[in-house]
């Protein structure tokens, strides 16, 4: 029996002008799936995210998160999600402690709550030392791993994250796949994009691909990846066929999938 | 090691391996770029980016002012240069040469300070960002001191000594290649020190704190001019002016100086004193190299590739173990709290915002001595009517929290989509907002009264009253125009820096049209009062007033949440901007 999806959506659609940014796009994300939500530079990832968390009006569809009707409930959707969005939402001249303790009283905490958990994710993201400055003075690393501990320090059921590993060295990374796998663990479900196919492959159990505002793939990593193997085998001498025995790699599952080609070697021959 | 001037560095990264094997596929060893070839390139850069303003209609009208300033600039230089020919033709035909000194003094205060009072504390474009190229040491410290060499204060003040030049060739023509060299020398230092000023404020620049402290003083050097006219005022009453005393003593001092320095090469050229006038010039060489060692220390850590990192410089204090709650509003929803307490933070860490802040008690001294000690005004504006000055300054304060009421969420740039994606009503956070605001009128209101007391005389028991219902009638209207115009033309500003911010001109119209309705409607109830002779008049008008202002608050304040969410896009793309 299949779950009520925690992230659905229906057609949603968005149009810039004369652009249609996302076209008709039908998401299904189930509890608990750790969900990659891929696509080239301007595909509609971004444009997605924010129609998902509140942060744009869609041009057309509907979105519905752990069964709720984000354009009725708002506010009750708000307060069960958590978000990185692109620009990481920070109040620059905070102080990390601070920014936490806002956070937490935002999404409803009490104040010492609030102060509690903003110590306890300072001290998990390795931040502890720095809570007194403002968070203008953080490195990029550090303003990602405080904008991710803002996102759930109310501990939300669904976390949404754009680009969350943009820009963040490998320590800082592995502080937060940590963060985000324990998450994962206790049931939380999990929405992010991200152009470091590398780490979705090793996180995701499920990703799609958006092409030019359009779904072109859903579903588990596996199912994906045998999806795009039974076509290879249908076509003969594929240069990007992987070898006898060896698995398909989402890079290339993403390439085949997108239609990106790589260019040959009689370009740019004085490289 | 720092290398000497002169001395060419290597880039931090070359761009070859350690053996410098790197090689494409056919392609020869990378020859040595030609400097001539990259300072047209750089000098195509600078055009190009000129040319490429002119594709949007706002820069095609930015072209249309800067032919306009253009021809300002060209009219105060040569304007400028023509009148101090002849100014000093007559002073050294009337045996007043010092009065030179006096020109050179005036062209160098104008060639340092023009530049940064044009800039307001923007950083030199793109001259670090050339640091990616494989540019020579040299080249870049050229590049530097091109950038100098073609801005408008070095056009006009190269004019202007020109000026000079010509001046003192008619007053006596055989000076003529002396005054010339001095004047280049002087010209070549005022190059070096302006670029030397502009390379170290931009160190200071680069880092939050030194910025902040950079801007406090700044402001506070402006607030000391103001001060200025008042004080020589005092100083020019007695029998023997103590501004007299003081340019007496000034004199030999200013002739130890570069201004100073080249007046006295010229003058003890034309006595002649030749000895002593090569003195004065090689010590203005001296100065010339000693400002370029300076500009040269401070390039060649640039070139070296500094690193002025915030992560690197603000010092970490946090103790294990502080726990420390947010603030609580007792009949208030946690999220008015969270944000007033945020709102009060940011308020507190903005120099120039608690600088706008304590502006009504600045004008309140200076109208207090600065119309005491002018020569026409000997009694204080406010003397003849303090019962004006307490509503006048609580009037003022308002205006200075125009550009925080009239767009709530331009300091929260990026922020803003944590407010949207969190549960907390919008309704709440401008609630918040305006309570802060609230906070920060009543406590100027409260300065401002001590101020007038201490200043003038206590304001009446019915003025005050008065004027405590001229606010609550203005300020609620004023919020609620406020919290309109923050979602229909929200503007990213940030609050720690100081400097003109480019304002959206709708919310400054309308602020504007607001203001002068408030004021209008505020000095009519005191006008009436006061021609009745009973303040309690324009209490009663004002509170009747109040009503409706505060109606029309309420309004406005409960259709936030719609308003907001209709408006998500505008505010979330505007005040995003990178």
């Amino acid at each position: 029996m299949n779950a009520a999806p925690t992230i659905s959506t229906e057609g949603l659609s968005r149009r810039f002008g004369d652009l249609l940014a996302v076209d008709g796009v039908n998401l299904h994300v189930s509890p608990g799936q750790f969900f990659g939500f891929l696509g080239p530079n301007g595909a509609g990832k971004s444009t997605t995210i924010k129609m998902l968390t509140g942060l744009l009006a869609p041009s057309g569809g509907r979105i519905e998160i752990l069964g709720l009707d984000l354009g009725e409930n708002p506010v009750e959707v708000k307060r069960q999600i958590g978000v990185v969005p692109e620009g990481m939402a920070l109040f620059g001249r905070l102080t990390g402690s601070e920014f936490l303790n806002f956070a937490g009283r935002m999404y409803g905490l009490t104040r010492e709550t609030a102060a509690q958990r903003s110590a306890e994710l300072l001290e998990f993201m390795q931040l502890a030392d720095q809570r007194k400055k403002l968070v203008t003075d953080y490195s990029h690393g550090m303003q990602k791993k405080l904008a991710m501990a803002a996102a759930v320090i109310h501990g939300p059921k669904v976390l949404f994250l754009d680009e969350p590993f943009e820009g963040v060295d490998a320590i800082a990374a592995g502080t937060l796949k940590s963060m985000l796998q324990g998450m994962i663990a206790r049931g939380a479900t999990i929405f992010l994009t991200s152009h470091v196919l590398e780490i979705v492959e090793r996180l995701c159990s499920h990703v799609a691909i958006i092409h030019k505002g359009k779904l072109v793939a859903q579903g588990s990593l596996e199912g994906l990846r045998a999806g795009v193997e039974a076509q290879m085998s249908a076509g003969a001498g594929d240069d990007m066929a992987p070898m006898a025995g060896e698995k398909l790699t989402l890079e290339e599952i993403f390439l085949r999938t997108v239609g990106g080609e790589h260019r040959g070697e009689q370009e740019l021959s004085w490289l | 090691m720092m290398p000497r001037p002169g001395e060419d560095l290597k880039p931090n990264d070359a761009g070859t391996n350690e053996a410098g094997e790197f090689r494409a596929r056919g392609n020869p060893p990378f020859p040595a770029v030609p400097r001539r070839t990259q300072l047209t390139a750089i000098a195509w850069l600078r055009w190009q980016l000129f040319v490429n303003t002119l594709r949007t209609t706002r820069g095609q009208l930015e072209l249309l002012s800067r032919i306009l300033v253009s021809f300002f600039f060209a009219v105060l230089a040569f304007g400028g240069g023509l009148g101090l020919a002849i100014l000093s033709y007559m002073s050294l035909s009337s045996g007043k040469p010092l009065v030179v000194a006096v020109f050179f003094w005036m062209i160098f205060v104008f060639w340092q300070v023009f530049p940064i009072m044009a800039t307001a504390f923007a950083s030199t474009p793109d001259s670090s960002d050339l640091l990616r190229f494989p540019l020579s040491y040299s080249s870049y410290f050229l590049v530097r001191l091109a950038y100098g060499a073609f801005d408008p204060a070095s056009a006009i003040g190269s004019l202007w000594t020109l000026g000079i030049v010509a001046g003192t060739t008619f007053a006596k023509p055989s000076i003529f290649p002396w005054a010339l060299l001095v004047v280049l020398v002087f010209v070549a230092f005022n190059i070096v020190l302006s670029q030397t000023i502009f390379a170290w404020v931009e160190r200071w620049l680069a880092q939050r704190r030194t910025r902040e402290i950079m801007g406090v003083l700044f402001l506070v050097i402006m607030l000391g001019c103001q001060l200025i006219a008042p004080l020589t005022g005092r100083m020019g009453k007695g029998a023997r002016p103590g501004l007299q005393r003081m340019v007496e003593a000034i004199v030999p001092i200013q002739q130890a100086f570069p201004p100073g320095l080249a007046a006295d090469a010229i003058i003890q050229a034309i006595y002649p004193q030749i000895l002593t006038a090569l003195s004065s010039l090689g010590l203005l060489c001296a100065y010339t190299l000693v400002i370029a060692y300076l500009l040269h220390v401070r390039l060649a850590a640039q070139y070296r590739g500094e690193n002025l990192s915030e992560i690197a410089a603000a010092s970490t204090r946090a103790q294990a173990g502080d726990l420390r709650p947010g603030w609580s509003l007792p009949g208030f929803a946690a999220p008015v709290a969270a944000v007033l307490e945020k709102e009060i933070r940011y308020l507190m860490r903005s120099g120039p915002m608690l600088f706008a802040l304590i502006m009504p008690m600045v004008m309140l001294i200076l109208f207090r001595f600065g119309a005491m000690n002018s020569a026409r005004r000997q009694v204080p504006f406010f003397a003849h009517t303090p019962d004006l000055a307490f509503p006048v300054a609580t009037a003022y304060a308002i205006l200075a929290l125009t550009n925080l009421v009239y767009n709530n969420f331009g300091g929260d740039a990026a922020g803003i989509q944590f407010l949207y994606a969190s549960p907390a009503s919008f309704r709440d956070i401008v609630l918040a907002k305006n309570l802060t605001h609230a906070v920060i009128l009543a406590f100027e209101s409260l300065l401002a009264w001590t101020a007038v007391a201490l200043l003038y005389r206590r304001p009446s028991f019915a003025v005050t009253i008065a004027t405590v219902a001229g606010l609550l009638f203005a300020a609620p209207l004023n919020f609620a125009v406020g919290n309109l115009l923050s979602l229909y033309s929200p503007r990213k500003v940030d609050y720690s820096k100081f400097g003109r911010q480019r304002a959206s001109q709708l919310p400054a119209l309308v602020s504007i049209g607001v203001q002068f309705a408030l004021v209008g409607i505020g000095v009519s109830a005191f006008w009436l009062a006061s021609y009745l002779g009973n303040f309690w008049i324009a209490t009663l008008l004002l509170l009747a007033l109040a009503g409706v202002s505060f109606t029309i608050y309420r309004v406005i304040l409960n259709s936030m949440d719609r308003l907001a969410v209709e408006k998500r896009e505008t505010m979330v793309a505007e005040l995003c901007k990178g």
